[in-house]
């Protein structure tokens, strides 16, 4: 199967995955255990965008604001809708990235790096200036690693025997927003 | 911004290859050889080739600078001459109303409208200045994987092409479902293969 059928075929799997990582983080107020690595912290925040629909008919729904009024992209889920994007707080080891997740493709937007991420471009020293080029590329890196991990996590349970468990729960999760 | 300083947004492929024994010399030569060429001078509609990710008028890449530990950093710059239609449609109008007057005839033939046409954008495509647009790229050498730092699908096309020329490697998007390839054991991958969408509610 060539590239562009494979996106168009698989790019639910990176919406699962997204919002599986949401229900996760929010089961343990935005802690999620990775296994070999302990706990990440996994906020959900600010800004949301949902799917609806193929091709033409494709439709979405941007949800903006604070953590709690994410109420209403969860209805969007009821509602059938699809988790497309969302920005994230993600926490590990005195790092802290803030990055949009673009779910079906896993591209990484507006990443805002860790503090300790120096700018590169303003020293004329050529070994300092390598040394911040490597430190934000580690940094860039770093995010992916942790993200693929955690995707590593959600596929495994995802073609295992307990993801109808894990399913049932996300489901009861995602219906608690009808009920509020 | 992006790569270098700021916020970034970027996409991850991985590189499908072999590169030669002596990969260094290997690089330093395809990337010389790629390097931007400059069309301010010339008449030519656009331009696309590497350049540092420092200075996007450094295509010498002096001492290698390109290198930084196990990677190669680099630009991809395009520098295009683009005419917006607008414009071409009012000098095709100003050219038809002077041709019609000069030769006194009431109409302008399908012809050579098409003749006014392709010569007014030709006068005004030489006149424009090329735009320039940078996108930088991190390349891992040790796990084969670059980090491309813009999410424009002409740009990742362009870069595919000029990543394959350059290095004779193919580059290919790491979507979620051929990260969960590489993620996954055997007997996983091809349960993997086999997952239709469920219905979260």
């Amino acid at each position: 199967m060539d590239l562009v059928d494979l996106i168009a075929e698989k790019r639910f799997i990176g919406q699962e995955f997204l919002t599986w990582l949401w229900w996760k983080s929010e089961e343990r107020g935005g802690v999620v255990a990775l296994p070999g690595e302990g706990d990440i912290v996994v906020v959900f925040e600010k800004h949301m965008l949902l799917e609806y629909g193929e091709g033409d008919s494709n439709e979405s729904l941007i949800c903006r604001g604070l953590q709690t009024e994410l109420q209403e992209a969860r209805t969007g889920l009821v509602m059938g809708k699809k988790l497309e994007q969302a920005r994230i707080q993600l926490a590990y080891n005195d790092y802290e990235w803030n990055f949009t997740m673009a779910a079906a493709l896993m591209e990484f937007r507006n990443v805002k790096l860790p503090k300790t991420g120096g700018d590169s471009g303003n020293t004329e020293n050529p070994e300092e200036r390598e040394g911040m080029v490597l430190e934000r590329i580690f940094l860039f890196e770093e995010l992916v690693r942790i993200v693929l991990e955690l995707f590593r996590l959600f596929l495994q349970i995802r073609v295992g025997d307990e993801w109808r468990d894990e399913l049932l729960k996300v489901r009861e999760w995602v219906n608690k927003a009808e009920r509020a | 911004m992006g790569f270098i300083k700021g916020t970034a947004s970027y996409v991850r492929f991985s590189v499908e290859g072999e590169l030669p024994e002596n990969i260094w010399d290997f690089i330093a030569d395809r990337v010389v050889a790629f390097s931007f060429r400059d069309i301010d001078e010339t008449y030519e509609e656009d331009s696309l080739g590497w350049v540092s990710v420092l200075n996007m008028f450094d295509t010498e890449f002096d001492y290698a600078s390109y290198a930084a530990g196990n990677y190669v950093t680099l630009s991809m710059r395009l520098d295009e001459r683009k005419v917006s239609s607008t414009i071409v449609k009012k000098y095709v109008q100003k050219e038809e109303d002077r041709i019609k007057k000069e030769k006194e005839i009431p109409k302008i033939s399908r012809s050579m409208r098409v003749e006014i046409k392709e010569r007014v954008q030709n006068e005004l495509m030489r006149k424009a200045l090329p735009m320039p647009a940078v996108f930088d790229l991190c390349w891992n050498l040790e796990s084969s994987t670059v980090l491309f730092f813009s999410t424009n699908k002409k740009a990742q096309a362009l870069l595919e092409d000029l990543f394959k020329e350059s290095f004779g490697l193919t580059l290919i998007q790491q979507i979620p479902y051929l990260c969960g390839e590489h993620l996954l054991d055997e007997d996983d991958v091809e349960k993997l293969a086999r997952i239709t969408p469920d219905i979260f509610v």
